[in-house]
């Protein structure tokens, strides 16, 4: 599918374009000339330059071919200053700019379809797994999200030079780890399809723990991911977990209302106002992940977190929540995917199977690897609580909100902890 | 994430360390910083004046006064302080342990939960 047959949403505008068209015009330059750092820079200046010129002069007939042309162009002044500053001896690369251009046209006229697969390459390019996964989400949003640097800088709350820094660091890591641009081997794809989800999870989740007070420009990386999930998905449909991944994060985005209470203050799934859930995006959610678990060749830890959240999701009410189902999903996840949240997760599933001391006692292992974190305080006070132990509660939920490192949870927790003391 | 790296310290130790030595953590300071800025990670690295060039306001009544202090009982106050943006705590401790003047004093490595949104002033609550 290239970009100019899909259906378009209502109010699919110029932006929208341009981030889609970003990766393709990249893979293009990227497989023609290499080279990371300066082909990025050039399809940033030429988004620079469609934002400010379309809308004037108009979208052009063919804007995948304007944005290659003007990349091309603009790659091609940065290679020439570049060599100039370096030793004005390369007669070659001035030369070329006539060249690259009849490349660039070629290229357009010969009809290939712009690459799926140049996406999918620049995707891997960007999650290589020498990368930090901080620098793995910055460049992944520049490089194929589009973003401009600005953008993530405010998303993430740091300075923007802090961030060009890290995305100039990031292409310059690329580039000693010797990564070139093409699809990892055979026997490594499994491993690189790990870290391109798991970026892609660090980005949503990254959207979504964030409390009201600056909710639409984190709500818009949420946003952000599942636009790219839905990209590697269309480039994998074959791939379980990535259908896994994009129906937990439907079905988790379809809660974003409900969510956080008017003061900022987190509100749990248990006490949610279910009216406000998105059922559009449930319905959508639900459905993927069905599908998924009934073709699926490989289990894996994202097709069921998507599969518990569909349970919670599908129930009209708390009290009508399918708990042992879910518990049934944990104890497969516990097995696809150990770990202390996971066991958790499961501990909550069987206080509300077998009743709370069931719950507290399967919290028991978890005291150690999990001693300074808020989530186990938290689950521990709220059993506590249920099984009408208020004192114990009340310890929990002080320890917990000593150790919350979001504001939006400290506040629920500290409105836990006065509730039952 | 984001972590508060503080240094404590005070002039005393300062003025304790030889002109040559001194030249030589300045550099290693300088380094630190260079190194951390170029991966990203530090946000900010600040030092301030002696205890001795602070005041304390307050407004009473609705009148701001201003006075010499605080006067500090503890020996070591506040000298140097770092804001880095890191994967994870195991990260954030990673630096502090590479500081130059770890191996004098223990640094505090404060993980940073309120931050104001720079177009709103709300408080983001930070991830």
């Amino acid at each position: 599918m290239t970009a100019g047959d899909e259906p378009r949403a209502a109010g699919y505008g110029t932006e929208d374009l341009l981030r889609e068209l970003a990766p393709q015009v990249l893979g293009v330059l990227m497989r023609r000339y290499g080279g990371l750092d300066s082909c990025e820079d050039a399809v940033q200046e030429a988004l620079l330059d469609a934002a400010g010129q379309w809308p004037a002069s108009g979208r052009p007939d063919n804007p995948r071919g304007w944005l290659l042309t003007v990349a091309t162009r603009r790659l091609t002044d940065m290679l020439r200053s570049d060599s100039a500053r370096r030793r004005r001896e390369d007669a070659s690369y001035l030369a070329t700019p006539p060249a690259v251009l009849a490349g660039a046209d070629a290229w357009l006229a010969d009809g290939a379809t712009p690459g799926s697969d140049d996406t999918l390459t620049l995707l891997f390019l960007c999650c290589h797994p020498a990368l930090t996964p901080s620098s793995q989400v910055a460049l992944t949003l520049r490089a194929v999200g589009g973003l401009s640097t600005a953008e993530i800088a405010r998303a993430f709350g740091v300075p923007e030079a802090t961030m060009a820094q890290r995305i100039s660091r990031a292409k310059q890591q690329v580039r000693v780890a010797g990564a070139r641009f093409e699809r990892p081997a055979a026997a490594d794809l499994g491993d690189r399809m790990r870290v391109v989800q798991q970026v892609l999870y660090l980005v949503f989740n990254e959207g979504y723990s964030a409390s009201a007070g600056d909710g639409l420009q984190r709500a818009d990386l949420s946003a952000e991911a599942i636009r790219l999930t839905r990209l590697l998905r269309r480039l994998l449909p074959d791939d379980a977990e990535s259908a896994g991944l994009l129906a937990l994060m439907l079905l988790s985005d379809a809660r974003r209302a409900a969510r956080v209470a008017p003061d900022g203050a987190l509100v749990p799934l248990v006490e949610q106002d279910r009216a406000r859930w998105d059922s559009a995006l449930i319905a959508e959610g639900a459905a993927l992940i069905t599908r998924t678990l009934a073709s699926t060749a490989a289990l894996g830890p994202y097709q069921l977190q998507a599969a518990i959240a569909a349970v919670h999701d599908e129930a009209p009410s708390l009290a009508d929540t399918d708990w042992a189902e879910i518990l049934a999903l944990y104890q497969l996840l516990a097995r696809v995917s150990p770990g202390p949240m996971v066991s958790l997760g499961r501990a909550v599933a069987i206080a509300m199977v077998h009743g709370p001391a069931a719950g507290l006692a399967a919290t028991d292992e978890l005291a150690e690897p999990l001693r300074r974190h808020h989530r186990l305080h938290a689950v521990r006070g709220h059993l506590h609580e249920m099984a009408g132990n208020r004192a114990a509660a009340a310890a929990d939920y002080a320890r917990a909100a000593g150790y919350a490192t979001n504001a939006a949870e400290k506040r629920y927790l500290m409105r836990q902890l006065e509730r039952v003391r | 994430m984001k972590y508060m790296l503080i240094i404590y310290g005070n002039q005393e130790l300062w003025s304790s360390i030889d002109p040559e030595e001194f030249g030589k953590e300045i550099a290693a300071f300088d380094a630190f910083n260079k190194k951390y800025y170029d991966s990203g990670e530090l946000l900010g690295a600040y030092g301030v004046a002696d205890a001795a060039a602070t005041r304390l306001v307050r407004v009473t009544d609705g009148q701001p006064a201003v006075t010499d202090g605080p006067y500090l009982e503890t020996k070591e106050y506040l000298a140097s302080w770092y804001l880095i943006d890191v994967d994870s705590e195991q990260r954030a401790l990673e630096i502090a342990a590479d500081c130059p003047s770890a191996k004098f004093r223990p640094l505090e490595v404060w993980p940073i939960l309120h931050e104001a949104s720079r177009e709103t002033g709300v408080d983001i609550g930070v991830v």
